[in-house]
């Protein structure tokens, strides 16, 4: 496959406190480049932790990460958060912004742990607020949002470092249809921007939109085929 | 945004919670400020009063405790203990001035006040008296009175004064001196020794001498000629100086329990805090906080404790002190604390001392907690139910 920007080579997980849990087991593949990429599988069979392992959250116990040729595996902790701050946005199924920050302070601190100076936060944050369609929802703590609309402010807060790569766990696992039809809107316009997309999802509409589905079971890739069939807007990946 | 901004949010987030945990602080803090404003003022006092002693040696009946060496620089009254011979051989001496004192206690207006019997005129040498109104003048029907008396009795030059039932007449009043010889009534000797009925015993004797560099000459003159202690101004201050700082030890174990509680608190506060928030430290992770940066992050939030904790213990013990000083001046160690100059209300060096001590161990206190959630795994942090 040409040009992956992300790469993963016979990545295992084991959990091992109390009885063992194979979580992953000799997963290999390719994300190409601007693609967007669902996971899917049953539950617990191993898509939260291949994320993970693919955002350098955790570490494989055998297997290597590339981020365009760069092994994530061997880097030292600070230097994995700066790739995390820098290179990735994370959205995660809930509990994604700091309850005690408004819309906008979420989005400035994902930028003050990347160094950005202050003056600097709050145009750009303002910026990407109205990119998800929350500019006058800014000053909003997170319980005074709908859970749409937290997810939302999720997706711009992983866009606050111009990252390349967004990995989206579940994002709209807690959405009803209206809510999870807007959030895709939404991420298709962020795809359309070029950002590569990796999300783990259940959701059949969401799995519709994607160029290729992952699917795992039991912690092995059993189909990594890409879905050129689907009549979703299957853009080539740039 | 900015890490103050982040950490003052998540501060203040419970707030019955924030104001408990500063409440602790704040009274470890205030009881260290209380101790070392009445400490400072007390030392200081201590020092004015031996400085005001005006003579280099003390001869007392031996067998005296520092309690009642501490009574000579309170003027508080002691009992009759030198005979008039032992006086006598101890003025014969050359080289030196021996000025008796026979401290005893009149009532004015059902208040009691220091009264010492003295010899008017190498009293008033010793001490360098000056007069504010009136004429120094002691014998049978006259007084001299302190300053801080006139004042606090109203006692004009003229008033009478009734003392054990005897009348006198205020014949003067002194010039203020900043010291305990403010506070007292003086009467001739020998009149005080008829009426107090102490034969011609005195209290002490205060010696001043001609050439200090021959201190030790003296001294052994002094017991040579009578079975008496002497001992020196500097003697006497570091004996005084050593009770009241063994008291003050006392005192300040009581501060460090109050403190050590408060860091508990702390402690505590900030290991609730980090189980609350530990969803919340893994979204930071993913966001590629640095485990530095969450370290800093608690660190902060404990030192804010210390610092806002410590601000108000500051202004508490302060106050604490204002106020408390004029009701504890009752004993022999904190009798230097009635005289209203004495004490200090505001004093820099121990606010910023107290500041610095109040963020240091908070964030001592904090440096567990925080380690702890610095070193949360990000996955584990995130962990969906
Ligand atoms: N921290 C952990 N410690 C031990 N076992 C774990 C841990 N995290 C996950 N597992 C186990 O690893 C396996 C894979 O979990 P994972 O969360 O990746 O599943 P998933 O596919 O994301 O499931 P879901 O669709 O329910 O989110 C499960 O059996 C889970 O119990
Ligand atoms: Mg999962």
């Amino acid at each position: 496959m040409s040009d992956p920007i992300l790469r993963a080579e016979g990545l295992s997980k084991v959990y091992d406190g109390g009885y063992r849990t194979v979580a992953l087991e000799g997963v290999s593949l390719e994300i190409p480049r601007g693609s967007l990429t669902c996971i899917m599988g049953p539950s617990g069979h191993g898509k939260s932790t291949l994320l993970h392992l693919l955002g350098g959250l955790d570490r494989p116990t055998a297997g290597k990460v590339y981020l365009d040729g760069e092994d994530l595996t061997s880097l030292g902790p600070n230097r994995l958060a700066e790739v995390r701050s820098r290179r990735l946005g994370f959205v995660f199924q809930f509990f994604n912004l700091l309850p005690v920050l408004t819309a906008l302070e979420n989005v400035q601190t994902a930028m003050l742990l990347a160094g950005v100076p202050r003056r600097e936060q709050a145009d750009r944050s303002r910026a990407l607020l109205r990119l998800v369609g929350l500019e006058e929802k800014m000053h909003a703590r997170p319980g005074q949002l709908s859970g749409g609309q937290r997810q939302r402010v999720a997706i711009a807060r992983a866009l606050a470092n111009d990252p390349d790569i967004l990995l989206m766990d579940e994002p709209t696992g807690n959405l009803d249809t209206r809510s999870e039809e807007d959030l895709l809107a939404h991420i298709r316009a962020v795809h359309a921007r070029g950002k590569t997309i990796v999300i783990v999802t259940h959701s059949e509409s969401v799995a519709a939109m994607a160029e290729r589905i992952v699917r795992i079971r039991d912690g092995r890739v059993v189909d990594g085929e890409t879905a050129a069939r689907r009549f979703t807007n299957g853009r080539p990946g740039r | 945004m900015t890490y103050w901004r982040l950490i003052w949010r998540n501060l203040t987030r419970r707030r019955s919670r924030f104001v408990f945990t500063l409440s602790a602080i704040a009274v470890g803090i205030a009881s260290v400020v209380t101790l070392l404003s009445l400490g400072i003022g007390l030392e200081a006092e201590i020092r004015r009063q031996a400085e005001g002693l005006g003579a280099e040696l003390l001869v007392t009946p031996k067998g005296w405790c520092a309690y009642e060496q501490i009574s000579v620089l309170t003027g508080e009254s002691l009992p009759e203990a030198l005979a008039a011979a032992v006086v006598d051989r101890i003025r014969r001496i050359d080289g030196l001035t021996a000025v008796p004192y026979l401290t005893q206690r009149a009532v004015i207006r059902n208040q009691p006040v220091p009264l010492v019997g003295v010899l008017a005129g190498p009293m008033k040498e010793l001490r360098g008296w000056g007069l504010a109104r009136g004429e120094y003048r002691l014998d049978g029907r006259h007084v001299v009175v302190g300053h801080a008396v006139a004042e606090q009795f109203d006692l004009h030059v003229g008033a009478p004064l009734r003392v054990r039932g005897s009348e006198f007449t205020v014949a003067g009043v002194l010039a203020p001196v900043g010291n305990r010889d403010d506070l007292a009534v003086y009467m001739d000797l020998s009149v005080a020794q008829r009426v107090y009925r102490t034969g011609g015993k005195v209290s002490f004797v205060a010696v001043r001498v001609d050439d200090v560099r021959r201190i030790d000459e003296y001294i052994a003159k002094i017991q040579s000629a009578a079975n008496v202690a002497v001992v020196s101004d500097k003697q006497l201050l570091r004996s005084v100086l050593a009770i009241v700082g063994s008291v003050g030890n006392a005192l300040q174990l009581i501060a460090a329990v109050a403190v050590l509680a408060a860091c508990f608190g702390i402690t505590n506060t900030m290991m609730t805090a980090i189980y609350e928030r530990r969803r919340e430290i893994g979204v930071l992770d993913a966001l590629g906080a640095k485990k530095s940066t969450i370290f800093f992050v608690f660190v902060g939030e404990s030192a804010v404790y210390g610092l806002l904790g410590g601000v108000l213990g500051v202004a508490a013990g302060f106050a604490f002190s204002y106020v408390a000083a004029p009701y504890i001046g009752r004993d022999e160690f904190t009798a230097f604390l009635g005289s209203e100059q004495s004490v200090k209300v505001f004093d820099m060096g121990i606010t910023i001392e107290a500041l610095v001590f109040a963020v240091l161990v908070a964030v001592l206190s904090g440096l567990y907690p925080a380690l702890r959630a610095a070193k949360l795994s990000p996955v584990e942090a995130i962990g969906y139910e």
